[in-house]
């Protein structure tokens, strides 16, 4: 029988411990180089208790990472005998299956010792941006990606292992920056181990267990209770995902298995994996399977082993969303990001209030330009984008994001002054937005121009694209429809937006990110809120008078009741 | 006695107006209170100030200057009270505003909100133009457009005009065309120019910065001159400054000008006495903590210096989260708000744990204890029933406080339901409160590179000294000070305050490539805007400048700021500054990395005018004996013994210069109560300012 944790004291160490996390936290965004870790906080430190169950995780964390760490921590830390492991130890990998889907996902991962024994293991995982190899998402298998660092040991009982360090510099483009970083990544382990080994002191306590046991299992309560409401049964539903031209489309099948206060997400019937980077590794599809369910049941619970209990997953071995080495993974969010809405979809039913419709920013896109300057000197940027957030029962979706993933957009002023390029124009685009009772997410334009005056570059101009819905536009909910595709133009003729496209000056660029799916029917959206939208130009009052039957008096601009009514009860 | 020997402080704040008057000839404070009057809140200016004449005779006529902190623009933002406004931006991006930088805050929550953008989309019009990002014109503005734009914005009956273009803050000729068209078409209509507002990179921070200034400036400029005539009238005349969010005062034409610039207003007269303070003692660092009914304000300053950050947010439509407000960028003192106050509501969470705050019983109806229909425990409730609170002795005994219903709510609604003690239930509280507070305060601490384990804590605020002593221990802070009469400690910082402005200016450019020539005349036009700024403010004799450039490794997302002590930069050597960014950036994150090139970003000046010195009067030679401040004895729970024990109950205002004793203490004031544990001693300085020192703890 272990020790108990009245209501009161538990609350005060949970927060202590979810604080440690966050002051781990604060030490990376102090001391990382790159801006992805520091601005778009690319990265997530969590700790687990000895048996390696997920105990606390930064707040800020970013979906993908987070959701895999519980799971791939939890085996990392098995995997090497308990009686092993010294004081001072500090291990590294990237290897995608253990943890986040690909090679620039480094891990961290060190023991902490109280008075001679575990109690507990520390990690954090960086989304690194330089790991060598090709970076592109056509890559054919996982040695294209880029360097692997399989589970090794970066200090041994605290004395660093410089022939690793040695290893990873030789390896990537930038070495002073990665190996910094990693650096970084030892620092933020090293904080999180004194921090908790003061609390164990301060509260007199031998080890964590007999705390863990009762936080994981609050928090696993409080998930179950969420899942029983739910009535039993099975929920499906299939997603498409498109491919390059010429090859099959992706499909995932997805059955969401409710039993009592546990679920099953099977994933039986999807498509086998394929030959270029797109491909999931079983980490990374369930860390969506788990933004999926903490967004359904509790977005607020903090994140630990408790919230993963419930929620198991299968998924065929050799699978686009379980490939199996050596398959490329480097653009896995071109799939894995679908995951998330395919839930959504198979649960709309049972869950009409706690799910939205797809969104224009599944999956995110990402662009690389590159090139030279007109002095030849060489230049590089790379931005991400999302697209319009699918409408809900409460609200009409938002624009513009990134989602089920997350990041923000790099300012025009700042593009420009980083590249030789004009940015002409980067605004919502009228009647992108599915129609809906509630209006899904306006798409954003934007159009780039390639000076062909005395502020050209040399051609060609490299634009590398990850991205999607080119052809499948995201769907509606409950009667909502779609929201406009994704389109890809050069000098306003159809692009090809699956690889890179070399551009010379004079050329112009747009990329129309999609709008998200409405949810419910556009023809019983309140006709005051059309008139809205027209007036402020989201909705034309063409657009308005066929989706959604409002008819609007083009001179003053005001609603015409009578012919709206017509007009609704005839469609 | 001169003649002109007052300074007048005050706040205008929602519930009370609060006024501090100092004589700088004897360093005498005198202060007093009243009712906001909303309506017009310069009733309540003149019946404080009426009051103050009848303890100080002829005071209007003896008045040097009115120092003027208000919360009337921040409610404005956040009650959307401000003017129908319309914005002019480049063809193409009318959208900036509402777009933002297109980040989830809540990763899971679905339903997060976002703001609405102050500016509605059909009032966002475009003019066709374009500058590039070196300034060159790519697109000229044509005049007559812009003219029509104008005029479209004028037929929507817009009371202000915002005007942001792409790049401007490298170019400002075709924003200043549009100004000079806006003058022609209407001459009267408020107009606010991005270049004028912050000429800074990162095209939808300064969008969001103009549109939030031209949408609060007609009501700011309509409130100021009303506030200039009433004090006119009562014969105190054009001697009214305003406080900046930075820390700094100015004219009222600067900030009728400006509005967007005294959002802080209120609080950050709290920030500069702390200021004053580090500096007066000395203290390397110290956190400053000032714990009201819902929130609790905190900032860390170094060396006698608070932090300054160039952005903030306002109106969190997600309570206290970050990312969920307007971002405005502006220099602001670097204060963390978290939602920890008397006020707090205790609860018991979807997990079965204790939960205390962010929401809040506000003061009205507040906790349960005022007995004014709260029907939720919380903090001010625990604190009462942990004895630390005398029921009897609240606002100086003005307000009786209901124990037995705070009791029973306690016991109802947290300890039943949990299954816990009473005891445990009502010291949680307390406790989990702290350990908040203290949580979001090592965060804080750790970003600006300090150290909680030896910070002196600083305490203000009505609940801050009741909670100080715990968040103190919780820090691993060695000592913790308590300025005399909590109320008048932050309004000092109206008198500490120096008379000056923040200017910048973007302009990228790598240090490798940098023409310092170029520099020098940047600096050179910043100082001049800035001398021409303090001279509304009265003389202009003595400016001084601080320079300052915010610089970053090639590529990264966000700045350091660097200072440049060198009064022309001419000659300045590049070895010079990427040493000191090195240096800095060192002291920031811990390492450098000497061989990655860095760049400028932003051109900073900051011009003031000397700080007018304060004495603080010192009550040295007042003596007396312990035993007469000693009121008595009461049970209060020790977080130690986890018991009830005696403390001893002193009275502050018979507290003497050089009085020291041991805990437990309870020291009583009219606005607050100092508890101090039974491991802590205290000693009274010649100032009157209590000194805790608290046992050191292991590290």
């Amino acid at each position: 029988m272990g020790q108990t944790f009245d209501p009161v004291t538990l609350e005060i160490l949970w927060r202590r411990l979810i604080s440690i996390v966050d002051e781990a936290d604060t030490t990376v965004s102090r001391t990382a180089f790159s801006s992805l870790l520091r601005d778009a906080h690319d990265y997530t430190c969590m700790f687990t208790d000895r048996k390696g169950r997920e105990l606390a995780q930064g707040t800020f964390a970013t979906p993908g990472q987070s959701g895999a760490m519980a799971l791939g921590i939890k085996a990392l830390v098995n995997k090497i005998p308990h009686d092993t492991y010294k004081p001072g130890d500090v291990f590294i990998t990237n290897d995608p299956w253990a943890l986040a889907g690909h090679l620039n996902d480094v891990c961290v991962m060190s023991p902490i010792f109280h008075k001679d024994d575990i109690v507990a293991f520390t990690a954090c995982v960086f989304h690194h941006s330089d790991i060598g190899g090709r970076g592109s998402s056509d890559n054919h298998d996982v040695y294209e990606d880029g360097l692997f660092i399989p589970l090794v040991k970066l200090e041994d009982g605290g004395v660093l292992n410089q022939a690793v360090i040695d290893m990873i510099r030789w390896n990537v483009r930038t070495p002073d920056e990665v190996t910094g970083d990693i650096r970084s990544q030892i620092a933020a382990n090293h904080v999180c181990a004194q921090k908790i080994r003061q609390m164990l002191e301060e509260y007199e306590l031998e080890n964590l267990d007999d705390l863990a046991d009762e936080i994981i299992g609050r928090t696993e309560k409080s998930m179950r209770g969420a899942i029983a409401k739910v009535p039993d049964g099975v929920y499906r539903a299939e997603g498409i995902v498109e491919q390059m031209e010429g090859k099959d489309d992706v499909v995932i099948e997805l059955a969401v298995e409710v039993t009592g206060d546990s679920i099953v997400v099977d994933l039986e019937g999807s498509s086998p994996q394929v030959d270029w980077g797109g491909n999931v590794v079983y980490n990374f599809t369930y860390a969506y399977v788990h933004m999926a369910m903490k967004s359904m049941f509790d977005p607020y619970i903090p994140n630990n082993d408790g919230c993963a209990v419930p929620i198991s997953m299968k998924a065929p071995e050799g699978s686009v969303v379980n490939c199996k080495f050596p398959a490329a993974v480097a653009a896995r969010m071109q799939i894995g990001h679908f995951i998330t809405e395919i839930i959504y979809r198979a649960m709309a039913e049972a869950l009409p209030d706690r799910v939205i419709a797809a969104s224009g920013g599944t999956p995110a896109t990402m662009n690389v330009f590159y090139g030279r300057r007109n002095d030849n000197t060489p230049w590089h940027a790379v931005i991400i984008r999302g697209g319009g957030m699918g409408a809900s029962s409460r609200n009409d979706g938002y624009y513009d994001f990134i989602f089920p993933a997350n990041g923000a957009n790099t300012p025009v002023e700042i593009f420009e002054s980083d590249t030789p390029l004009i940015v002409e124009k980067r605004e919502l685009l009228p009647d992108s937005g599915g129609p809906g009772l509630m209006k899904g997410g306006l798409g954003r334009t934007v159009v780039f121009r390639i000076p062909d005056d005395a502020y050209a570059p040399k051609p060609p101009v490299n634009l590398g694209i990850q991205s999607g819905r080119f052809r499948y536009p995201p769907e509606g909910l409950f009667g909502g429809k779609h929201g406009a595709k994704a389109r890809f133009l050069v000098n306003g003729k159809d692009g090809y937006p699956y690889g890179l496209t070399r551009l010379n000056p004079g050329d112009v660029v747009t990329m129309e990110a999609a709008g998200g799916g409405g949810y419910g029917n556009p023809m019983e959206r309140e006709p005051g809120r059309v008139v809205e939208d027209v007036l402020n130009g989201y909705v034309t009052p063409e657009h308005a008078r066929e989706e959604y039957g409002v008819v609007i008096d083009p001179t003053t601009m005001e609603l015409d009741e009578e012919a709206t009514k017509k007009l609704r009860q005839t469609a | 006695m001169s003649e002109k020997c007052y300074r007048l402080g005050c706040d205008i704040g929602g519930t009370f107006t609060d006024f501090v008057l100092l004589n700088d000839e004897t360093g005498e404070i005198r202060i007093n209170k009243c009712l906001t009057t909303p309506s017009d809140p310069s009733d309540a200016v003149e019946q404080g100030v009426r009051e103050l004449e009848q303890k100080v005779p002829d005071l209007t006529g003896k008045m040097d200057e009115v120092i003027h902190g208000t919360t009337l623009v921040i409610n404005a933002i956040i009650e959307r009270k401000g003017a129908p406004t319309g914005l002019i931006t480049t063809k193409g991006f009318r959208d900036v505003l509402e777009l933002g930088r297109e980040i989830r805050y809540a990763p899971y929550d679905i339903f997060a909100e976002f703001p609405e953008p102050l500016i509605p989309r059909r009032r966002r019009l475009e003019v066709d133009e374009r500058v590039r990002s070196d300034g060159t014109v790519l697109e000229p503005l044509d005049p007559k457009e812009a003219r029509e734009v104008v005029r479209r914005l004028l037929d929507m009956n817009v009371e202000s005009i915002a005007v942001c273009l792409l790049n401007s803050f490298e170019n400002p000729a075709h924003e200043m065309m549009i100004k000079e068209i806006i003058r022609e078409e209407a001459p009267e209509l408020s107009v606010s120019v991005s270049y004028e507002v912050l000429p800074q990179i990162r095209e939808y921070e300064r969008t969001s910065t103009t549109v939030t200034n031209a949408y609060v400036k007609p009501l700011t400029g309509r409130y100021l001159s009303k506030l200039e005539g009433r004090l006119q009238s009562i014969g105190i005349d054009g001697q009214l400054f305003i406080m900046l969010s930075s820390g700094g005062i100015t004219s009222v034409d600067t900030a009728a000008e400006f509005p967007v610039r005294i959002i802080e207003s209120g609080p950050t007269a709290a920030v500069i006495s702390g200021q004053y303070y580090g500096r007066m003692f000395d203290l390397p660092e110290m956190f400053c903590f000032d714990m009201g009914g819902t929130t609790a304000k905190s900032c860390l300053i170094q060396g006698g210096v608070a932090g300054v950050v160039p952005t903030f947010e306002v109106g969190r439509v997600q309570r206290f989260m970050k990312g969920s407000g307007l971002t405005i960028q502006v220099p602001v003192v670097d204060l963390m708000e978290i939602g920890a106050g008397g006020g707090s509501i205790a609860k018991v969470s979807r997990l079965g744990t204790l939960q205390v705050g962010p929401e809040s019983a506000g003061a009205d109806p507040g906790p349960v204890c005022y007995g004014r229909g709260g029907k939720n425990p919380g903090v001010t409730d625990a604190d009462l029933l942990l004895g630390y609170l005398d029921a009897d002795y609240f606002l100086g005994g003005e307000m009786t406080l209901d124990r037995e219903g705070a009791k029973r709510a306690v016991e109802e609604q947290i300890a039943e339901p949990l299954g816990v003690s009473y005891l445990q239930a009502v010291w949680g509280i307390h406790d989990l409160i702290n350990e908040t507070m203290a949580a979001a305060a090592k965060t804080h601490i750790a970003e600006k590179g300090g150290n909680p384990n030896v910070v002196t804590v600083a305490a203000f605020g009505g609940a801050g000294p009741v909670h100080a002593y715990g968040l103190a221990k919780k820090l691993g802070a060695p000592k913790l000070i308590v300025p005399p009469n909590a109320g008048v400690g932050s309004a000092l910082g109206f008198f500490t305050a120096p008379r000056a402005f923040d200017l910048v200016r973007s302009h990228k450019v790598a240090l490798a490539e940098a023409d310092f020539g170029e520099i020098e005349e940047i600096f050179q036009a910043l100082e001049t805007e800035g001398a021409r700024t303090l001279q509304k403010s009265g003389s202009a004799s003595d400016v001084l400048y601080e320079r300052s450039v915010d610089m970053r490794f090639v590529g990264q997302g966000s700045e350091t700021n660097v200072a440049l002590p060198e009064a022309d930069v001419t000659g300045l050597a590049q070895e010079t500054v990427r040493s000191r960014f090195d240096e800095i950036y060192k002291k920031l994150y811990g390492r450098t990395y000497p061989e990655s090139p860095v760049e400028f970003i932003n051109f900073k000046v900051r011009a003031k005018l000397p700080e007018r010195l304060l004495e603080l009067p010192r009550a040295a030679g007042k003596s007396g004996r312990l035993e007469d401040a000693v009121k008595g004895t009461r049970e209060a729970f020790s977080g130690i013994a986890k018991e009830f024990i005696p403390y001893t109950v002193y009275d502050r205002y018979t507290l003497f210069p050089g009085a020291s004793f041991q805990g437990p203490a309870v020291i009583e004031e009219r606005e607050s109560t100092l508890i101090v544990g039974e491991d802590a001693s205290v000693s009274v300085d010649d100032y009157g300012f209590l000194w805790i020192d608290l046992p050191q703890q292991d590290d």
